[in-house]
């Protein structure tokens, strides 16, 4: 039955997160840019929200409530809301598709009070890069496989326990659990990024490093990958209708204040409409990740609606942030205001793929 | 909790649509072509088929809501084409019906009456509005001078709702809405207007020159209640020209795609083809205004029709749909080339049809306006 209502327990935790996200990650989040480090006050500050511990369970995982709750961190800043994210990742697809054991053995060390890092690593150092082709690979050695690549763009890579390395191994893609300490990985100092400054996004690279059959995701069933790729699109879409209605709401107040050639910016016909628009369209970019996000709470396949939010909150956003740096003229470009880190942000959480869990 | 699956009952009233829906696709072409004729009430096609409204009236209860319901059978519907069975419903005797007194509901309530408004002068902005309405107390009566345009379903309606200019009170003529009947003397219909697309679409202009109404055919609403009408009505025109680009958007993905190849939704964007890339792209927007539309339907359910809670999402839903509707014929046109300007297919009809989608029952522009007005807090005089 069609329905857009929200249960009350999902709007509770909408309303919670919404005021911790403003009141304590909002003041922090340009610090946290420029700094280009996320301090370990913040992290534990969005451990406590118990976001992640709650993957770990069948009863506490619910993608539409964590695209509603991550929209409401993204609202505040979106490179925060990856923090969040991209651990959920981790989570997920372990207690999703891992083996009872897998299960038992890793996600206990998710479920403290401090910050614990992990992330799918499944991006790759190449402009050729893509989802439908890996460049790691993992060949089968005796009882288990040798990982060789190099994986890009890892959230928080130098602070992870753990990497869930996506790679090709027999003619298909397949993911292997790699702790940070294994011999032959290397965690590379991160070079800096167009934005999500703070996760410090860097690549890791694996030179025959030895996993065990025991560490391949699902043990001997495997996995399906595709999942992975679709939590992540719905995540990074959810963070995108998040960023979104940040500018719009920065936005408003200014150009109803600024005065331009005798009137409000906002009552002239071609700041209003835009602002029209963005608003229409972080709506429609709500709704798209929804109804992903109800397909894979009700286990069906959500990999088109998962590409096409995905790919709608992508070019959404961009538009949406582009407005608004045009909307601030000079003040939209200088980091005084946060919305040129919003441009920034836009684009980057609108290119790149499995680093969020839904 | 969100959910957006159908239910059984909506899936049989959306199959029963459907159904309809391509046998009126086998007439598109033809009225297309002869656009003053007005097709039958009921076509014989479907004599002996059940009607998908009259088994919503059945099921509704089973449906995820009535107005939900109706929409996803308007969108099957307007793939069709043709219609298979007119309306029983107009706007004006839905104004009627909502605000008319007990007399009217029982003189007119029953009858199928479109709604008057456009004017040569007035579009976009009804306080253009010229036509006049005067009093002739010796009488009774009123008496009304109107040249109205693109009036829909009037053709085959049997009269109107006009919407016109009373005396002037304290300075200002109020809008006066009054139930016009075909065969009043002073009413002359100007036949079928002649347009670039939807011409299978009941288009007519008429005049009003002296005709006198009996004071009885007089509604009690200004403006505003009567615009109301419009918030019911603006997401479900949406949904028509969506569902008209989606015909094409369907085409346009059935030519270039190769025989049983299906796009891959799984691959990233450096590994499809930039057909391929556009069309999810273009399915995007499909499905994003889809569930914009949906949305306001729902809420539409949840709180009312006709107390214009819904206005900001019903102008949201048109803005939006307007907006696809544009954008997705004319890219999938592109897409086709030069073989998509032939008649032989229906492609460039839909590409001619689905352009009004932005302009009537309220333009893009319109609904920006009404929908940053809401956002920002400006009256219509401080935003316009």
């Amino acid at each position: 039955m069609i329905t857009f209502e929200l249960s009350e327990e999902q709007q509770i935790a909408q309303s919670t997160i919404r005021e911790f996200a403003q009141t304590v990650l909002r003041p922090v989040a340009q610090r946290a840019d420029s700094d280009r480090k996320i301090g370990q006050k913040e992290l534990d500050a969005i451990w406590s929200t118990e976001i992640v511990q709650a993957q770990a369970t069948e009863e506490g995982r619910s993608p539409i409530l964590n695209a509603l709750l991550l929209e409401e961190l993204a609202a505040a800043d979106a490179t925060l809301a990856l923090a969040v994210a991209a651990p959920m990742a981790f989570v997920q697809a372990i207690a999703d598709q891992g083996s009872a054991k897998q299960r038992q053995t890793l996600l206990a060390a998710f479920t403290g009070p401090k910050y614990q890092a992990a992330a799918v690593a499944m991006m790759e150092p190449s402009f050729r890069f893509d989802v439908s082709r890996f460049e790691t690979r993992a060949d089968k050695k005796g009882d288990g496989y040798t990982l060789n690549g190099v994986k890009a763009f890892v959230p928080l890579a130098s602070h992870c326990s753990h990497f869930l390395v996506i790679a090709e191994s027999g003619g298909a893609a397949d993911a292997f659990i790699v702790p940070r300490e294994s011999a032959g990985v290397t965690v590379r100092k991160p070079k800096g990024t167009l934005g999500l400054c703070a996760l410090e996004l860097a690549e890791v690279a694996f030179d025959g490093v030895s996993v065990p059959s025991a560490m391949r995701l699902g043990e001997h069933n495997g996995c399906d990958v595709q999942k992975i790729v679709d939590s992540a699109r719905i995540g990074l879409s959810t963070i995108a209708t998040g960023l979104g209605r940040s500018v719009l709401d920065y936005v408003i107040p200014y150009t109803k204040e600024r005065v331009v050639h005798g009137s409000a910016l906002a009552r002239k016909q071609a700041i209003a409409f835009r602002i029209a628009d963005m608003h229409i369209e972080v709506e429609a970019m709500r709704w798209m990740s929804w109804r992903a996000a109800c397909e894979m709470e009700t286990a069906q396949n959500a990999t088109r609606s998962a590409q096409l939010a995905y790919t709608y909150a992508a070019e959404q956003v961009m538009s949406i942030a582009d407005e608004g740096v045009q909307a601030f003229g000079g003040h939209g470009f200088v980091r005084a205001h946060p919305i040129e880190m919003w441009y920034r942000n836009a684009r980057s959480i609108s290119v790149l793929e499995g680093v969020a869990g839904v | 909790m969100v959910d957006f699956s159908l239910t059984d009952a909506d899936k049989r009233v959306v199959a029963l649509a459907r159904e309809e829906a391509a046998i009126g696709r086998t007439y598109a072409r033809y009225y297309d072509k002869h656009e003053d004729e007005i097709e039958p009430k009921v076509f014989p096609d479907v004599m002996d088929r059940p009607d998908p409204l009259e088994v919503l009236d059945e099921v509704e209860g089973e449906t995820s809501g009535r107005v939900i319901a109706e929409l996803l059978v308007l969108m099957e519907t307007a793939h069709g084409d043709v219609r298979m069975r007119r309306t029983k419903h107009h706007l004006g005797d839905k104004i009627v019906n909502y605000a008319g007194t007990e007399k009217q509901r029982e003189l007119f309530g029953h009858k199928i009456l479109s709604i008057a408004l456009t004017e040569p002068g007035a579009g976009s902005d009804p306080s253009m509005i010229r036509g006049s309405a005067r009093y002739d107390a010796a009488t009774d009566e009123w008496i009304l001078n109107a040249e109205k345009i693109y009036c829909s379903a009037f053709g085959a309606s049997d009269g109107a709702v006009a919407l016109v200019r009373g005396p002037e009170d304290r300075g200002i003529r109020p809008f006066m809405a009054f139930v016009v009947e075909k065969g009043t003397p002073g009413l002359t219909q100007l036949g079928q207007v002649k347009k670039m697309g939807i011409r299978s679409w009941d288009t007519v202009d008429f005049v009003l020159q002296d005709c006198r109404l009996p004071a009885i055919n007089k509604l009690d609403v200004d403006f505003k209640k009567t615009m109301i009408v419009f918030n019911g009505t603006r997401p479900g025109v949406a949904a028509m020209g969506l569902s008209i680009a989606g015909s094409l958007l369907d085409f346009t993905r059935s030519k270039l795609i190769d025989g049983d190849q299906v796009i891959n939704y799984a691959k990233g964007p450096r590994t499809r083809s930039a057909v391929e890339d556009r069309l999810i792209r273009l399915e995007a927007l499909y499905e994003a205004t889809l569930l914009t539309i949906l949305r306001c339907k729902w809420l539409e359910h949840r709180d009312g029709t006709t107390n214009g809670a819904t206005k900001v999402e019903a102008a949201m839903s048109k803005a939006l749909g307007g907006k696809a509707a544009r954008k997705i014929t004319q890219e999938c046109m592109e897409m086709l080339g030069p073989e998509g300007l032939s008649e032989d297919y229906l492609a460039e009809k839909w590409f001619r049809d689905a352009r009004i989608f932005d302009i009537f029952e309220g333009a893009g522009d319109v609904n920006r306006l009404i929908v940053a007005r809401s956002l920002l807090n400006y009256s219509q005089k401080e935003l316009n």
